[in-house]
């Protein structure tokens, strides 16, 4: 079988998975920890695209699912507009946004690059906290009314849930036509040696600045659906720090620029998370013993549960992606 | 070997995950049973989140520690009698640690609700998580006491089921104005200076639209950048303005530089009331420019909230009683959020014991026409259209005054005051 065939159709099984387990079940509990598994895989992918294909890490990535959860809340919360048109805006400001500051901070690399997103991040976050219209510090909050287009909030969840179930699905597919692509090829000239790839005539900053672009798409989508899930968004939720390292952590726990990998990787992070969290037994130290575990992992298996795969089981050497 | 090892553990606790989730959805029904055996029902289970973790852990466990303490004295009394069943019910709390994150508190109040099977629940701490709860019980017809929130904004979302303990921010001021209103009818001219934050500037357009409206007039209405420690130009204008009470504020840090340059200033002013800093004790620091210097707080230790103090019925064990149970049990001073956890407690128990039963809308209706006092002071809340938001509950106003050492005493409202409010220029006469 094709290289990325093989992993494309066990990720994919895997989203499938976890989206029609609680249809099947119609869990509201299964909902709710799918929901969480499902948004994890998605902003791996996402941030995959750019850190996997093209070797920038942007440590601030959490800003794009920060600006498409602001721009989706708005245009509900004011305009009332429809919750997909707005999840599409939202899609395509954000890759716009992204586009712009790409075409300036795309030009630092390493460690520049990975602060210069952090404060981009940053400085959103400072200017939506000073927006009036945007609710300020406090956020903007929905009436339980912007519900009831959707079917009253109980449909509403679950409205979120199939949405985010194809939103991943869709990124899913995107990155794997990315990487088995002419342009991704190209990307991956990027991440070996930027200058090398340049002189063989590949438009570089082109290149990180429509990838960027397409990174920054999926988590603004993601954040729509998220915030409109919550019925709230305030500055702290939408630009966390930590939502941003733990995107990059998934990656890495996955496999750096597989396909395969940031599902594994995302899978795995919340479900020890999710597990330590509920269970009698751990529930007051499941950071404690969560870091250990993934410390253990990133000890041992450094090339990711994907790479590690590869390494140790021959046949899958060939087909695992 | 040990590789391995790493990476079995992974995978193991993958599948735990996976599996734990089908044995879940085998033990429980889809919907929830509203239709429980009353006969069966030995607990009544109240379900909340607590932040274990990350940066709302300190408020957030006093206000668990405040709700568990609740808990205990009800459970020593053979628990809240419930008339529909014939029998006292033991309460049963089940917490989660939401992580002081939005990420999954909606998850863990689904698994409340339809696992834990919880008859009422608590918010989150922070008004933020409180919003995302309160998505999740309004939709599974759930009770839901908000405390630790203190946002307005959560109310006007037209929910159902959701009832604040805590003064709303819109008020933090008010109860500032009416003092100097009651006490200085001769006082018109209020000066507004707040920090340019969020919360400082809800709390101070609120507060100058309720002078406005009692007939102040505001000389100066002006904010000031986060982090500004000169104050002198602003004290200027102040003093040129005439104006004969300062209130506003912001955050600690510059609520006392504020304090300190108004003292210096040695204007003759009735009121300097500011928020936060005044209300914690590291404010005492700055020695006599703490003097007189008046704040809005939720609730202190030193409140006198106990039946003999209010006119209206009193539910629970006074605030002294709670200040000493609070102490003996954890030793150290009880803040306004553990305040508020054991009083989120008690609003259901009384719901609970007026509806005499466990039945969402019964209870509902009990906490609508709820109107008592505790410990935490007076609790009732809007009907509309600001259903659910605290409208009894008034903040106490505490002023640092000398007898001998420096002191916080309580000046506001009558019925907890530790002392008599004295002007702030009183520093100046000799």
């Amino acid at each position: 079988m094709k290289k990325g065939l093989f992993s494309l159709l066990i990720s994919t099984f895997i989203i499938l998975y976890f989206l029609f387990l609680p249809i099947v079940k119609s869990s509201p509990i299964l909902r709710e920890a799918s929901f969480t598994t499902l948004m994890y895989i998605g902003l791996a992918i996402s941030l995959n695209i750019l850190m996997g294909f093209t070797g920038y890490v942007s440590f601030g990535h959490v800003v794009f699912f920060g600006i498409g959860g602001y721009t989706t809340f708005t245009l509900l919360y004011y305009y009332n507009f429809p919750l997909i048109l707005a999840l599409l805006i939202a899609g395509i400001l954000s890759a716009l946004i992204a586009g712009l500051l790409g075409f300036v901070v795309l030009n630092l690399r390493g460690a520049y690059f990975a602060i210069a997103t952090i404060g981009i991040n940053e400085a959103v976050k400072a200017l939506v906290n000073n927006l009036d219209f945007l609710g300020g510090a406090e956020g903007l909050f929905f009436n339980m009314k912007i519900y009831k287009a959707y079917g009253g909030p109980q449909n509403a969840l679950w409205l979120s849930f199939y949405l985010i179930g194809l939103v991943t699905l869709i990124a899913l597919i995107v990155s794997y036509f990315i990487k088995h692509s002419k342009f991704g090829l190209g990307l991956f000239s990027i991440r070996e040696d930027e200058d090398a790839a340049s002189t063989l005539g590949v438009n570089t900053k082109l290149f990180k600045t429509l990838t960027f672009m397409l990174s920054a798409f999926f988590p603004a989508i993601i954040g729509g659906i998220f915030f409109f899930k919550n019925g709230s968004i305030d500055p702290q939720s939408a630009f966390s720090l930590t939502k941003s390292v733990e995107m990059i952590f998934m990656v890495m726990l996955g496999g750096l620029g597989t396909i395969l990998g940031p599902v594994l990787g995302a899978v795995t992070y919340d479900k020890i998370k999710e597990a330590l969290l509920v269970s009698e037994t751990f529930k007051n130290l499941h950071l404690t013993i969560s870091g250990i575990i993934l410390l253990l992992i990133v000890l041992f298996v450094p090339e990711g549960i994907v790479g590690f795969l590869r390494k140790k089981i021959k046949p899958l050497k060939n087909i695992l992606d | 070997m040990k590789k391995y090892i790493a990476l079995s553990l992974s995978l193991s606790l993958i599948l735990t995950g996976c599996f734990n989730k089908k044995e879940e959805s085998k033990t429980q029904s889809p919907q929830i049973s509203k239709t429980e055996k009353a006969s069966s029902k030995d607990y009544i289970v109240i379900g909340y989140t607590e932040s274990k973790t990350g940066k709302l852990a300190t408020e957030s466990r006093e206000q668990s520690q405040g709700l568990k303490l609740w808990a205990e004295d009800v459970n020593k009394n053979g628990g809240i009698y419930v008339k529909a069943l014939g029998k006292k019910l033991k309460v049963k709390l089940i917490s989660y640690d939401d992580e002081s994150s939005k990420d999954r508190v909606q998850q863990l109040y689904t698994r409340l609700i339809t696992e834990d099977k919880a008859d009422f629940l608590i918010s989150p701490y922070s008004s933020g998580l409180t919003a995302s709860a309160a998505v999740v019980s309004e939709q599974y017809g759930k009770i839901l006491i908000a405390t630790g929130a203190a946002s307005d904004k959560i109310f006007k979302k037209g929910y159902e089921l959701v009832y604040q303990i805590y003064t709303p921010a819109s008020r933090y001021l008010k109860d500032a104005i009416d003092l100097l209103k009651e006490k200085y009818p001769n006082v018109k001219k209020i000066a507004i200076v707040y920090e340019n934050s969020n919360f400082a500037k809800s709390v101070a357009n609120a507060a100058k639209k309720y002078a406005k409206d009692n007939g102040f007039k505001i000389v100066i209405f002006e904010s000031y950048e986060p982090g500004t420690s000169d104050f002198t130009t602003l004290i200027n204008k102040i003093k040129k303005s005439g104006a004969q009470a300062i209130i506003g504020g912001g955050h600690f840090t510059d609520g006392e530089a504020l304090a300190k340059q108004i003292n210096d200033s040695k204007l003759p002013l009735k009121m300097v009331a500011i928020l936060v800093a005044p209300a914690i004790d590291k404010f005492k620091e700055i020695g006599d420019a703490a003097l007189y210097v008046s704040g809005p707080s939720q609730w202190e230790p030193k409140v006198n909230y106990s039946p003999k103090t209010v006119s209206g019925t009193f539910f629970g064990i006074s605030s002294k009683e709670f200040v000493k149970k609070y102490e003996e049990k954890y030793h150290e001073k009880p803040s306004y959020h553990a305040a508020g956890g054991y009083t989120a407690g008690l609003v259901l128990q009384k719901a609970i014991e007026d509806a005499a039963s466990l039945d969402t809308q019964k209870v509902k209706q009990a906490l609508d026409n709820m109107d008592i006092y505790t410990l935490f002071g007076h609790i009732r809340f809007e009907k509309a259209p600001y259903h659910g938001r605290q409208e009894g509950h008034k903040m106490v106003i505490v002023e640092w005054q000398k007898n001998p050492s420096l002191e916080k005493e309580i000046v506001y409202p009558k019925e907890a005051a530790t002392n008599n409010y004295i002007p702030y220029d009183k520093k100046f006469k000799k």
